[in-house]
């Protein structure tokens, strides 16, 4: 395990499950060290000046390689940055020098106030442009590419006239960012709206996915009794969407995978159980084409 | 007005007013409006948020149970919604709205406790510093004491009220039942600290509370004596700055 | 300040120091058990992408909390806190007047 000591000077992050660092956990990955690929935490949560917080990830962040990822940035409102949060997660991204940076496609701040929630945009020319501008302004404060990822919506708007894919691929063209794949979030969707999960996967840019995101969902039931996801992020990856993540892989090739579980977080070993199955399918391809050669 | 401006406008206000119709234009594959689907984004803000105040405010939800304090909560997110995304910086105002919060009229220590809540959310979060070590304390001459100015660590707050606010405080901070306490006992000081990651709460001593205050505004030994000695005439200087430099409080000391 | 009469001379406050100096670490001002520390450290971070429970009512439904109108009836500990004598004895279980119900629908 000391060969993970050198880690903290911009090493990439490994293709392998990481899992999503929650305070619950803090004092047993400092004793004992579990063999996960890396963490990735919520930037806002380390926007304080000081204390525990930064205590934990300084000593976690000694001995793993880590990803930033920011839920409150607000990239697809129409309204400007903001640029003291902006400057905040600068500020996160240069003290803990991450390995990878990501933030959602989603807007949260709308007239000063903030909507604690990733809402979702239409998929349009304008919104695209906007969101463009933003990842720009991103980009370049933090001297480094972003990711972006995909969202669970439940939801859709008159007002889009391109699918995701189109407005994302157009996203990364336009700015040179990288996404962020959450295969939950793309499950989800594509069951509210009901469109084909696989072909999504299948269409979706492979070339420029920097990292996926696997977590759990409840269901529910829409106006019309039809099946609702939502992506609450409280259980377990479901089995349906380790079945769509395999498949994933087998198209992408490795990538790094975080495990997320943010409602009634369950103890370490549950997580480190769900990080090595993400294991699991990460170490298929390579052998697959080892066979191959 | 663009487009996406008026659509974001619209969203953000239906999503606030729970009254307010499914904004035009949202849809589902299968209808126009879907009510409970836009429900979700009504009901993850302010879930969250009430959530969020939850565990800022856990004595003050204690006091009130679950439901009452949900309630309580989700009035509050309604008129004083979050301005940052940085949610650790969010319910300042909550002690004040809970003083002209009818439904809590007959509790009237409960913003108090509301306000030792935040301050200790405020010192958790705090900038660090070390306290003041022994070596450096031994290299001032305590002839020159009277005009020393303290620098105090960023967490310090004291918490001032009229009712005994530390006691309900720490009877319902721990796991098991709070003992029975006499709202009218007195009033209470605390003091807010975090000489390291942990915050200390700490029940001051008379004028103890004048005596901090004092320092913190940089008037110097003499002057925060005379001031708590004028507030307490019981103030005990040796003990109160013996306590407040254990405490870690205190971080440096100058000369005026 | 100087002007005025001062209650403690340069001298006892530059005794107190020093004694103060001399015990720190050996008895803090205050008794042990009067320091109680709140919930752990690690405290729950607040920020996360996650979504909430679904489209239950919790969030949703609304509530006229003008005047007397909460019919919700506190159930916490406050029961244990007794109000000052001379304001009446408003124990936290007071019922209050019906109104309007906080709940679902």
């Amino acid at each position: 395990m000391s060969r993970i000591e050198d880690t903290r000077v911009s090493s990439p992050i490994p293709a392998r499950a990481g899992v999503g660092l929650k305070p619950e956990h803090y004092s047993e990955i400092l004793e004992t060290r579990p063999a996960v690929g890396w963490f990735e935490v919520h930037a806002e949560n380390y926007m304080g000046a000081g204390g525990a917080p930064h205590h934990y990830l300084t000593a976690i962040r000694e001995h793993y390689p880590l990803s930033v990822h920011g839920v409150g940035l607000s990239i697809g409102a129409d309204a400007a940055l903001d640029l003291n949060h902006l400057a905040a997660l600068k500020q996160v991204c240069d003290r803990y020098e991450p390995s990878l940076v990501s933030e959602h496609l989603a807007w949260s701040t709308h007239d000063g106030v903030y909507l604690n929630d990733l809402l979702p945009v239409p998929y349009n020319a304008e919104t695209q442009a906007r969101v463009c501008e933003h990842i720009d302004q991103v980009q370049e404060t933090l001297g480094r590419p972003m990711l972006l990822e995909n969202p669970s919506t439940y939801v859709r708007f008159e007002g889009s006239d391109m699918s995701e894919l189109e407005f994302l691929r157009g996203i990364v063209e336009r700015t040179g960012c990288g996404l962020l794949l959450d295969v939950n979030n793309v499950h989800v969707s594509a069951t509210n709206h009901a469109y084909d999960a696989v072909a999504y996967i299948d269409a979706f840019p492979h070339e420029h996915v920097g990292e996926i995101h696997l977590g759990g969902h409840a269901d529910d039931e829409g106006d019309d009794g039809e099946p609702l996801l939502i992506d609450d992020h409280g259980s377990a990856v479901a089995d349906i969407v380790w079945g769509l993540y395999a498949h994933t892989i087998s198209c992408c090739g490795p990538v790094p995978t975080l495990i997320e579980w943010d409602n009634d977080v369950p103890e370490w070993r549950v997580l480190m159980e769900e990080a090595t199955q993400a294991d699991a399918v990460l170490s298929k391809p390579v052998l697959r084409h080892v066979a191959a050669e | 007005m663009s487009r996406l401006s008026e659509t974001q406008t619209g969203f953000a206000h239906a999503v606030r007013n729970a009254d307010a119709a499914v904004p035009e234009g949202v849809v589902s594959h299968l209808r126009d409006k879907p009510r409970k689907r836009f429900g979700i984004y009504r009901n993850n803000v302010y879930v969250s948020l009430i959530n969020v105040l939850e565990g800022r405010f856990p004595v003050v939800a204690r006091l009130l149970g679950e439901e009452f304090f949900k309630a309580t909560a989700r009035v509050f997110v309604e008129h004083h919604p979050p301005a940052s995304p940085v949610l650790m910086r969010y319910g300042g105002a909550f002690p004040e709205f809970l003083e002209t919060f009818e439904p809590v009229s007959d509790l009237p220590w409960l913003p108090d406790v509301a306000r030792l809540e935040w301050a200790w959310n405020l010192a958790y979060h705090a900038a660090d510093r070390d306290p003041i070590s022994p070596e450096a304390l031994a290299t001032i001459d305590p002839a020159s004491a009277d005009s020393l100015v303290f620098e105090l660590h960023s967490a310090v707050q004291v918490v001032r009220s009229p009712y005994p606010v530390v006691t309900i405080w720490s009877e319902n901070s721990k796991d098991r039942e709070p003992g029975q306490i006499d709202a009218g006992a007195g009033g209470e000081d605390g003091l807010i600290v975090r000489p390291g990651i942990a915050v200390d709460v700490r029940h001051l001593p008379p004028g103890g509370a004048a005596f901090i205050t004092a320092l913190s505004e940089r008037k110097t030994l003499g002057s925060a004596a005379e001031r708590a000695l004028a507030e307490d005439e019981s103030f005990d200087l040796q003990a109160n700055l013996g306590g407040l430099i254990g405490s870690g409080a205190v971080v440096a000391l100058e000369t005026a | 300040m100087e002007s005025k009469t001062r209650k403690m001379t340069s001298l006892a406050v530059a005794g107190a120091f020093a004694a103060s100096v001399a015990a720190v670490g050996a008895t803090p001002a205050v008794a042990a058990d009067d320091m109680v520390k709140c919930y752990g450290i690690a405290k729950k971070g607040e920020n996360d992408c996650k979504a909430g429970p679904g489209t239950s009512c919790s969030g949703t439904s609304t509530v006229d909390y003008q005047g007397n109108a909460w019919k919700l009836v506190k159930k916490g500990t406050c029961t244990q806190v007794s109000t000052p004598a001379g304001k009446g004895s408003l124990s936290c279980l007071t019922s209050r007047p019906a109104g309007k119900t906080y709940d679902c629908g």
